[in-house]
């Protein structure tokens, strides 16, 4: 289907406020969730929003900006997983796939912006030096309208004016190929999974894995809540028994030296 | 709290707001500098009043490098002004805020990154994929509640409970972190079968007409998405594969194995 300019200029005005959260990170407005689903109310289409948003939510999870690194931006794969699907009629899993080259222009913005602000930090220095906090408040909004005011502009060009073309190269592509994107969309959740597996799984932890997986496929309930309250209980076992131990292990390293004093 | 104080608690609640801010601006250079600084500068502003050699004092001890996680940013502004109001060597806060910001933004990460996303976007996704508007509803209310409470009770922690309190997430940052790790690690658990799809389709069939998928799921159901995230896991950790080059290898691994058939 057709984005027409009206929603155009809405989805702009959508982005621009997602991406004034984004690099604050402060609300989450710029997780896929949030705005696959205000990107769906402007094009009329809430459900298509919602199931969008949940594809690309799960998908990029682990894609977290890690130590300076910046990951595929999230912002736009929200965005542009709910406009594939909606001009080019595609299933959300392909639209996903689809979308990736768009999180790459949103990844590249990201640094570029990162690398910009890097400039004002001279500005920022001299009116500290005067003692001036109301000009490095006014430097510190003017780089969020920067950020914010790239990403709408961005997301503008991606999302109307160049639908048409996008729209004609996508329904070039064979069944088969699109068949493929809808797979990958299926696998992509195991990319971030993996990913804060990364950062969070150490030999000692793999057990608690092992049963988290093994209690989701007995139970099949498909709600991680009740999961999540187990896992919270057996943290706070753990945690109350290592801070009870490291204690008495004080405790007792204490009294050795004390005994050994008494020798 | 002695009654001399001129930090009032209207004062620290507004800190908190701009505290939202803390990871704006953010460059490549010295990260969350301008952010971090500009959050306390009200509070600063009401300790020295029109004095502004103290002022830019204050401004500039905190406007070098500091990277932490942005909700934990709040225990340590708290602190610092605290530390300001009491009068305390600038040397003294400036090695405390070094020595803070790198445990805070391991504990902070856990926490907020790596499991409170996982499970609010398990809950909100699973409602948005039934189609459902409160999916991203409880996820914006869950953010913008935990965002803004997390903050004022942290600025209020840091700055009335001091160095000690501080000092003691640092020392049990460690047992803390394990206890996030624990948590995080079986909700990704639970979320392997539940979002991970790699099925062969039933059409594909072994020597004896025996789908090749029913193999898989007598021998453990969901086996097959728990392989696979371990596969990446270990081309991430032991291959340190770049995530994008990763991303395009699942696409070009699903395209090339549905257009064979055998996914």
């Amino acid at each position: 289907m057709q984005i027409t300019l009206m929603q155009g200029i809405l989805i702009m005005l959508v982005v621009f406020i997602c991406a004034f959260d984004k690099p604050t990170e402060a609300f989450m407005w710029f997780r896929p969730l949030v705005v696959a689903f205000f990107t769906g109310l402007c094009l009329g289409d809430v459900r298509l929003g919602l199931s969008a948003g949940a594809v690309t939510e799960l998908s990029y999870l682990g894609l977290l900006t890690v130590g300076g690194t910046a990951p595929p931006d999230p912002l736009f794969a929200g965005l542009m997983t709910t406009v594939l699907a909606y001009t080019t009629g595609q299933d959300v899993s392909a639209a996903m796939g689809l979308a990736i080259p768009f999180a790459l222009i949103g990844q590249w913005i990201h640094i570029a912006a990162n690398t910009l602000f890097a400039g004002f930090l001279p500005a920022v220095d001299k009116a500290a030096r005067r003692g001036d906090e109301k000009a490095i408040g006014r430097i510190l909004f003017t780089s969020q309208f920067i950020y914010a005011g790239a990403f709408a502009l961005a997301a503008f060009l991606s999302v109307y004016a160049l639908q048409d073309g996008i729209a004609a190269f996508v329904n070039s592509f064979p069944e088969r190929l699109i068949h493929g994107f809808e797979v990958a969309g299926g696998l992509m959740p195991a990319v971030g999974l993996a990913l804060l597996l990364k950062v969070m799984l150490k030999g000692e932890n793999v057990p608690y894995l092992l049963i988290g997986f093994v209690l989701m496929i007995i139970t099949n309930c498909q709600n991680i809540l009740p999961i999540a309250i187990l896992a919270g209980a057996a943290a706070w076992i753990i945690y109350t028994g290592d801070v009870r131990r490291k204690a008495e292990a004080a405790v007792s390293k204490k009294a050795e030296e004390d005994y050994s004093d008494g020798i | 709290m002695a009654s001399d104080n001129k930090i009032t608690k209207k004062d620290l609640n507004k800190m908190a707001l701009m505290s939202l801010f803390e990871q704006a601006c953010f460059s490549f250079e010295r990260m969350q500098a301008v952010g971090f600084a500009w959050g306390m500068s009200g509070c600063f502003r009401r300790i020295f009043g029109d004095n502004n050699e103290e002022m830019a004092k204050a401004l500039q001890n905190n406007l070098d490098f500091i990277n932490t996680e942005p909700h934990m940013a709040a225990i340590l502004q708290g602190l610092i002004v605290s530390m300001e109001e009491s009068g305390q060597d600038r040397e003294l806060i400036h090695s405390m805020k070094t020595g803070l910001f790198g445990p805070l933004a391991g504990l902070g990460d856990a926490v907020w990154w790596y499991t409170a996303m996982p499970i609010v976007a398990a809950i909100s996704c699973s409602l948005a994929g039934q189609g459902s508007v409160l999916g991203p509803i409880i996820y914006i209310v869950f953010w913008a509640v935990t965002g803004i409470l997390s903050r004022r009770w942290f600025i209020r922690m840091g700055y009335s409970a001091g160095l000690s309190a501080v000092k003691y997430i640092g020392d049990n940052a460690a047992e803390l972190t394990k206890a996030a790790g624990i948590l995080g690690v079986m909700v990704v658990g639970g979320l392997i079968p539940s979002y991970v799809t790699f099925r062969f389709p039933e059409t594909l069939v072994a020597v004896g007409n025996v789908s090749i998928q029913g193999i898989f799921d007598s021998i453990l159901p969901n086996i097959l998405p728990l392989g696979f995230v371990f596969a990446l896991y270990w081309l991430f950790k032991k291959k340190n594969v770049n995530t994008m080059k990763l991303i395009i290898a699942v696409i070009a691994f699903s395209v090339i194995l549905s257009w064979l058939g055998i996914l």
